[in-house]
């Protein structure tokens, strides 16, 4: 029996401990794709939903997909539902960083580095995340973000989704996936060095 | 020739292995030849770990959240019990 059946196990008889255990594990990726689809302000509520709907499906859940898959998709298609027919429109341009990304002024008109990138001085993740100001800045950048560019990346970057599956759950091309993918690791890049640079967002 | 400008340009692809076979060659080209270039997607791959490091957010009421989940299971099996 591998993990998961264990836990599906431990779902299917009702006990509450392995609930826990599922939205502890899950809840991220499962915010992440709702906030894509319809947005912060309801994205907690559609969750919700998921979970009872969860619930009373698990007896159903042919262990075709992955747990984790049959989660996501269940919690597309409540954010899908919510949204009916209004779907958001995904404005690539509609953003901008805290402070200025690896723009066209980084290189010169030959195409090489006009600003080349600094050394950081760690290497370790670890390391850069103790300095809570530099968390705060994260924060920052996160949020100035565009729900949908921000959901994208923590998808990949965080939750490791594979690309596929983050086009068919948002419902959205792969080019536009890899663009926005892109734009949001720029700027997480511009911020971390920035601060490397400042000290400062 | 790939640029410095055209390689960032494709950071994003090389770093989730979505290149070409002669995209790939020709940034791995640009990248044993340019020290800048190498620093850049080593930053970029720390960044990506940055954010799988990141402390996750506090999870919105999970009591309530779990209080939930339990009423339904009860519902449901309430239901079982009177068909
Ligand atoms: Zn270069």
């Amino acid at each position: 029996m591998t993990d998961e059946d264990l836990l599906l196990a431990r779902l299917r008889s009702g006990e509450q401990a392995a609930y826990k255990v599922l939205v502890e594990r899950y809840q991220g990726a499962m915010r992440a794709i709702a906030i894509a689809i319809v947005g912060m302000s309801s994205a907690d509520e559609v969750v919700q939903d998921s979970w009872l709907s969860v619930v009373r499906n698990i007896d159903g859940f042919a262990g075709r997909a992955s747990l984790k898959t049959w989660l996501l998709t269940i919690t597309a298609n409540a954010a899908k539902t919510r949204l009916k027919k209004q779907r958001r429109e995904v404005f690539i341009d509609d953003i901008a960083g805290p402070h200025g990304t690896i723009g066209a002024d980084r290189f010169k008109a030959d195409g090489h580095w006009q600003q080349s990138p600094l050394g950081w001085h760690t290497d370790s993740p670890e390391a850069l995340l103790d300095e809570q100001e530099l968390r705060e800045c994260l924060d920052h950048t996160l949020t100035s973000l565009s729900e949908l560019q921000c959901s994208v990346l923590l998808l990949r970057d965080r939750q490791c989704l594979e690309l596929e599956e983050i086009c068919n759950l948002l419902e959205i091309s792969h080019s536009n996936v890899r663009v926005l993918l892109h734009r949001a690791r720029l700027s997480v890049f511009a911020t971390l060095e920035h601060f490397e640079d400042t000290g400062e967002c | 020739m790939l640029t410095c400008k055209g390689l960032v340009a494709q950071s994003s692809d090389l770093l989730d292995g979505s290149l070409s076979f002669r995209q790939r060659l020709a940034a791995r080209t640009h990248l044993a030849i340019c020290f800048h270039c190498r620093r850049f997607i080593r930053q970029m791959r720390i960044s990506q770990r940055v954010i799988r490091t990141l402390p996750e957010a506090p999870l919105p009421d999970l009591e309530h959240l779990l209080r939930a989940i339990s009423e339904q299971r009860a519902a449901q099996s309430d239901d079982h019990n009177e068909r």
